[in-house]
């Protein structure tokens, strides 16, 4: 199964029920004074076909952190905003399914994380038809770690060209920065891994005693 | 590495004199005095006016302060390891695991693994608490069974992306130092930011 | 009449005293532990992160946390150690946060003034070749340097201030003396 497939599982979509959800799952864990115009922004943005999903995680998030009323407001406000505009960045760079809520989510986070919106478009041309979200967090890493946005996004193009898709970018981007952590300079870093592509280490897998030790979430949002 | 005599590390120590040293070794404590000598210039700079201004700031109510808590940076002791790194941190993200056999759960294949660690010695409790638990505490609480100040634990998460902090002793929020990857939360502090892999590749 | 009473000075005042005039509500008091450990703390965190501001920022944040948390100091009479700690702390969270090429014009040293005396700059000069070479040393070896060499800390104190074991301590300040000399033979 593919990675869009498993982010839309993920998320909720948007739907005429999102709203009572959004009451339903936000009361008791928001200032009560909040609750009619966070819920008000949540109708806004499914009626305007963005998922819902990431706001009412923000409002969650901020009740959880003991944010003031107002920050909270104005969290998932901007968070809606960043969703917008990850949608019209979406629909201006050709995507065939610009609102896909999973692919809107991811690349709204990306470029909270500081991507230029025009990348969008590249890695759109460069990856037609599959998320641009994955390679987008791969530059957000790079950038983060002092790499210049343009030759990062070439060496994602590349790794694009020779086949890599979805989380492989991510791999790209570890690898790039590993390289940095041995000493190398960022553009023999960059070297270094555009010479390895596509054949960039995968993590390690975990030991098998993490996986029976693993215990699973109970959260109370089930999945579709 | 340059390899110190044990004599100029004894000296250096305080166990014996200097006088006790060949020539070799002194030049080897010169060196480092001197080192010292020159990292032991002091600043100009003074933070005492600022320090004041802040601390002679009326006391505020609890709700007020816990949120300017929340929304300052805070550290807590890590310890750093030049091991950790992005990779190892995206080895935080699940992989290809065969699924069934031996105790623990069953491992759908749009979930995968993530392994939570960090360095808190005195913590009574260590939560992770994110966009998986819907923000609410208790739901994946770390572990330090031989008491050395490291917390671990290990989850089953859904594929995908998800954001979350630590939070220490039921209150104090913590960015995740070994996370390698943050996003702004909104709220003038930063999430971790993790990608859970497929199980199925 | 009652003869004027004579205040002791800050020097006389010894770190529980002022700890105890802190928490019973003088606020004022809180300048004395300014005075008396800004500079330390400042050097120590200016060595650890190679930049005066981040280094200004991390022992104000400290400080601030410091008086505010006051009565969690368990012993007043290593306030010293405390201190360091906290701004420590402050110190590795903001490198935790940098990224590892993070230097800009802004960062770099601090061009040396044409008024300098010769010796002033020649001074400047060693002590940005010697930060150059700590900073390529690993941050624990760094830290380890600057608590043992250059603020003075004894391994007791150091290990109040860090968390870790003396005999932990011990290898790490030996194990910086063998990286910063080498360092420095690579020093230009």
């Amino acid at each position: 199964m593919n990675l869009r497939r498993s982010i839309v599982l993920l998320l909720a979509a948007a739907s005429p029920l999102a709203s009572q959800g959004a009451r339903d799952r936000l009361a008791g864990r928001v200032p009560p004074a909040t609750l009619g115009v966070l819920d008000s922004i949540v109708q806004d943005a499914a009626r305007d076909g963005l998922p819902t999903e990431p706001l009412i995680q923000k409002a969650l998030e901020g009740g959880a952190k003991g944010v003031a009323a107002d920050r909270i407001v104005a969290a998932v406000g901007a968070s809606a905003d960043q969703l917008r505009s990850a949608r019209a960045l979406l629909s201006s760079a050709g995507e065939s399914r610009p609102s896909d809520p999973g692919e809107v989510t991811a690349v709204a986070a990306a470029l909270s994380r500081g991507v230029s919106p025009q990348l969008v478009g590249r890695l759109s041309t460069a990856l037609p038809g599959e998320p641009a979200g994955p390679a987008l967090h791969a530059v957000a890493d790079l950038v983060g770690h002092g790499f210049a946005e343009d030759s990062s996004v070439d060496l994602m193009v590349e790794g694009a060209r020779l086949g890599l898709r979805g989380l492989r970018f991510l791999d790209v981007a570890a690898a790039a920065v590993q390289e940095l952590q041995r000493g190398r300079s960022h553009a023999a870093a960059l070297a270094a891994v555009r010479a390895l592509l596509p054949q960039v280490p995968t993590p390690p897998r975990p030991a098998p005693a993490a996986v029976s030790h693993a215990r699973r979430v109970q959260s109370s949002h089930e999945r579709p | 590495m340059s390899h110190i005599d044990p004599q100029v590390h004894r000296v250096l120590d305080g166990e014996i004199p200097a006088d006790e040293l060949n020539a070799a070794q002194r030049e080897q404590l010169a060196a480092l005095t001197r080192a010292a000598h020159a990292l032991s210039a002091l600043p100009r700079a003074s933070v005492a006016a600022r320090v004041m201004a802040e601390v002679r700031r009326p006391p505020q109510g609890a709700g007020v302060r816990l949120a300017h808590w929340l929304t300052e940076r805070h550290a807590v002791t890590i310890s750093f390891r030049p091991v950790w790194s992005l990779a190892l941190a995206a080895a935080l993200a699940a992989v290809a695991v065969i699924p069934g056999h031996g105790p623990g759960p069953v491992i759908g294949d749009q979930e995968g693994i993530a392994q939570f660690v960090g360095r808190f010695p005195g913590a009574k409790s260590v939560d992770v608490v994110g966009s998986f638990t819907d923000w609410r505490s208790g739901a994946v609480m770390l572990r330090d069974d031989d008491h050395d100040g490291i917390w671990r634990g290990t989850v089953v998460l859904p594929v995908g992306q998800h954001e979350y902090m630590f939070v220490v002793d039921g209150e104090r929020w913590v960015t995740d130092p070994l996370a390698g990857r943050y996003v702004d939360d909104g709220f003038g502090r930063q999430n971790a930011l993790l990608f859970v892999r497929s199980i199925a590749r | 009449m009652n003869s004027p009473r004579v205040l002791p000075t800050d020097r006389e005042l010894s770190d529980p005293e002022v700890v105890a005039r802190i928490l019973s509500g003088d606020v004022e008091a809180f300048g004395i532990v300014i005075r008396r450990y800004e500079s330390g703390l400042l050097r120590y965190a200016t060595r650890m992160l190679g930049h005066p501001d981040a280094a200004a920022d991390a022992v104000a944040e400290g400080l601030v946390r410091a008086y505010r948390h006051l009565a969690s100091c368990r012993d007043p009479a290593r306030l010293k150690s405390w201190l360091y700690r906290i701004v420590g702390n402050r110190c590795r969270s903001h490198l935790a946060r940098r990224s590892a090429s993070d230097i800009s014009l802004e960062d770099a040293p601090p061009l040396p003034d044409p008024s300098d005396t010769e010796a002033a700059a020649e001074r400047a000069e060693q002590l940005a070749l010697v930060q150059r070479a700590l900073e390529t040393i690993s941050p624990e070896k760094r830290e380890a340097f600057v608590l043992k060499h250059v603020e003075g800390l004894s391994y007791e104190e150091m290990a109040e201030a860090t968390g870790e074991r003396i005999p932990t301590l011990k290898m790490r300040v030996h194990r910086a003396r063998a990286a910063l000399l080498e360092a420095l033979k690579e020093e230009p």
